[in-house]
């Protein structure tokens, strides 16, 4: 019997999920809270109380995540651009391409037909380049995150951001509701703004189909069109987007077969 | 108690190299306090300073303070003081530095007491340079809202590829560079009231020349495998050539002395770091000089930092003999320095990037596997040529870049934690490329 965690510590969620044994993968995912040992101590728990395992039952964990950083050294760590192209390769063998939307920034990876990264660009130091700013433009238009997808689809004449600077667009969003702007058609150019300026990040880096939207931006439908808009390619989403750098941590775990998790992460 | 290896191995020799920095800017501080001349320049690449060597005008370079200023930590209140000054964040870092640090000087009526290495005492004149960086035109004149001080700025000039070989256009350009040191000569004259000796100029020329090819030769020793001098001890061995800080005749002393450690480690196969080498890198641009234990985590993972940008480097020897005029022979040095790969970039079909084609060589020579480019947020000069540099070797040579971006002086733009998550990204990145290029018959 051999079961294998993944937990990915982001900045906003932390996501983990227990594979092994030929069982689907089981997932779970809880707020962050700024608590980053907490969230993953409480993540853990709450992931083996869910599978019915104990913490001996699991052979080896691996830990990622843009705060992984922050925790004490118990488990094996391995960079998450790293495991979101194994978790790709994994639900998407032709994938070479993914764009990885989440909280903090968005970048691009390239990968290999074994799921290993032969290049990849990151949004760096701009909130406008991540999730961030969907959340931003979804508290000013009062709409919940969930809903901006939907709302997003149903826009007849979407607004032309004229900043790419997230701080800019929030008072460009908040003159174009003064104006009477629609909600739905401010969303659609919020989501092609984003679009936009990933999509030049993966124009540098090279688009190689099949490619693969992951993170929690991809669980929202408006940019997901934006995005095939712009790129002209049908994109590779998962089910689960925001697990699937989780998944590539399982799955590395799985690959160093040593069983280390005995303490608590 | 065995004593725990440090993750690189430094070279002794180079201490003494650094040591010259230290000795530069108390000579500054002993030729203030005696009333001598004491000049404020930019990096001009040896075509100013040894001019005013040979009028025993003591130097002193803002560039290298700025760096000095981050490694102290001192930088950050300097920056501060020059955004309450007006100056914006995306100026140059090492010019907000020197400003913040003049104003910080102008309220205390004399060196602050804060300033590391004893600060930069205030200048009898300033000598800018118009070579590479666009910022440098107005940085030094920025200075006359603080103090009044004669300012004199050299220009090489700076022709495209094609344009450089056209025929006529290298003597003519050499004319205007030679014409230009006369000016300059003519000028520290009537500033200083005393006649320059031409002797003098001359043997200090020469050993310019001999200074800068022992550390050419030094440099060259550095395609041994494994490296065996890590990018962190050219850094500290640079500023004794690019800011000629002491008599260039016991700088090549010194360079001399650090090449036969380094034949010393090629011989025995010693390398630059206590860890298997399993990466060989170039760094791309200034290093971010408040975070340069960046590296000592980077050594431990066995990446091994063999060569860095060629704009830090001495120029490929040259020819002088016959060339009698000490000036021209500078005019000559210093511009060779800037074009002296044009021909063979325009050989390898490469004439539209003069700053991006020496990459090609130094890559493919000193069999890098990867390229870290720091673009640096704060200066276009040393930024706006990376990307080119990075699709120039991923298509002719299959060596992947990592792109860290950060800041020579300003610490808040740099990412350790987030740098080392890439960089263990990159290492598989690397791993793939090693393969690309041995099904591609690349020798490495």
């Amino acid at each position: 019997m051999k079961w294998f965690m993944g937990l990915d510590i982001g900045s906003t969620a932390s996501k983990g999920i227990i594979t092994g044994n030929g069982r689907p993968p089981l997932y779970h995912r809880l707020p962050s809270k700024a608590d980053y040992r907490a969230a993953a101590e409480a993540l853990s728990s709450e992931l083996l109380a869910k599978a019915d395992l104990r913490r001996q039952d699991i052979t080896a964990t691996v830990i990622t995540g843009h705060s992984a950083g922050d925790l004490p050294a118990k488990h094996r760590r391995i960079a998450d651009i790293r495991c979101c192209a194994r978790g790709i390769a994994h639900l998407f063998p032709q994938a070479r391409t993914i764009i990885d939307v989440q909280a903090m920034s968005g970048r691009i990876i390239r990968l290999s037909a074994e799921g290993r990264v032969t290049d990849f660009i990151s949004s760096e130091l701009c909130a406008a380049g991540g999730g961030r700013f969907l959340e931003v433009m979804a508290n000013i238009l009062r709409v919940e995150l969930d809903d901006i997808g939907p709302l997003s689809l149903k826009a007849r004449k979407p607004v032309h951001f004229t900043t790419g600077c997230a701080v800019f667009a929030e008072s460009e969003a908040i003159s174009r509701v003064a104006e009477g702007a629609a909600k739905e058609d401010i969303l659609a150019g919020v989501h092609q703004a984003l679009a936009d300026k990933l999509a030049a990040l993966v124009e540098r880096a090279g688009l190689e189909e099949g490619c693969a939207l992951c993170g929690g931006g991809a669980l929202d439908s408006g940019l997901i069109k934006a995005f095939q808009e712009k790129l002209g390619v049908n994109l590779l989403v998962p089910e689960q987007p925001q697990f699937v750098t989780a998944l590539g941590a399982a799955i590395m775990a799985g690959e160093t077969g040593r069983n280390e998790d005995k303490e608590q992460p | 108690m065995t004593e725990k290896k440090r993750p690189i191995n430094r070279l002794k020799s180079m201490y003494p190299l650094r040591g010259l920095i230290d000795g530069m800017y108390r000579q500054g501080l002993s030729a203030a306090a005696e009333g001598k001349p004491v000049a404020w320049c930019m990096v001009n690449w040896w075509q100013g300073d040894p001019i005013l060597k040979a009028m025993d005008v003591a130097t002193i370079y803002p560039e290298d303070y700025g760096a000095v200023c981050a490694a102290f930590g001192a930088a950050q209140g300097y920056l501060e003081r020059s955004a309450a000054d007006g100056f914006p964040s995306h100026m140059c870092g090492y010019a907000r530095n020197c400003l913040g640090y003049t104003g910080r000087m102008m309220d205390a009526g004399g060196i602050p007491e804060e300033a590391p290495m004893g600060g930069m005492p205030r200048p009898t004149l300033l000598l800018g340079s118009g070579s590479l960086c666009d910022a440098r035109y107005k940085w030094f004149q920025s200075l006359g809202r603080y103090f009044d001080a004669p300012l004199w700025v050299l220009e090489l000039p700076h022709p495209g590829v094609k344009e450089g070989l056209t025929p006529g256009a290298h003597e003519t350009n050499i004319s205007f560079i030679v014409a230009q040191l006369g000016e300059f000569v003519t000028f520290l004259e009537n500033l200083l009231g005393k006649k320059m000796n031409r002797d003098r100029l001359d043997e200090i020329t020469t050993d310019t020349v001999e200074m800068n090819n022992w550390w050419h030769k030094v440099n060259e020793l550095r395609r041994a495998r494994p490296g065996p001098m890590h990018s962190r001890d050219f850094w500290s061995s640079m500023p004794a050539s690019l800011y000629m800080a002491a008599d260039p005749g016991q700088t090549a002393g010194l360079y001399r002395r650090m090449y036969d450690e380094i034949k010393e480690r090629v011989d025995n196969k010693v390398s630059a770091i206590n860890t298997t080498e399993k990466y060989r890198l170039a760094f791309l641009e200034l290093p971010p000089w408040h975070s340069l234990g960046f590296f000592d985590k980077l050594a431990e993972r066995g990446w091994n930092f063999v060569i860095e940008s060629w704009a830090y480097h001495p120029p490929r020897p040259i020819d002088l003999n016959g060339v009698t005029d000490p000036l021209e022979r500078l005019a000559r040095y210093s511009y060779h320095w800037l074009t002296g790969y044009y021909r063979q970039a325009y050989d390898a079909g490469e004439w539209w990037g003069y700053f991006a084609y020496p990459y090609l060589e130094y890559v493919r020579d000193y069999q890098c596997d990867g390229v870290v480019l720091h673009p640096l947020l704060s200066c276009r000069t040393a930024t706006n040529h990376l990307t080119l540099v990075a699709d120039r070797l991923m298509k002719k040579l299959k060596v992947p870049s990592l792109v860290i971006e950060g800041d020579i002086v300003d610490l808040k733009l740099f990412d350790p934690a987030g740098a080392l998550t890439k960089a263990e990204t990159f290492e598989e990145t690397m791993d793939h490329y090693k393969k690309v290029r041995k099904e591609a018959g690349f020798s490495w």
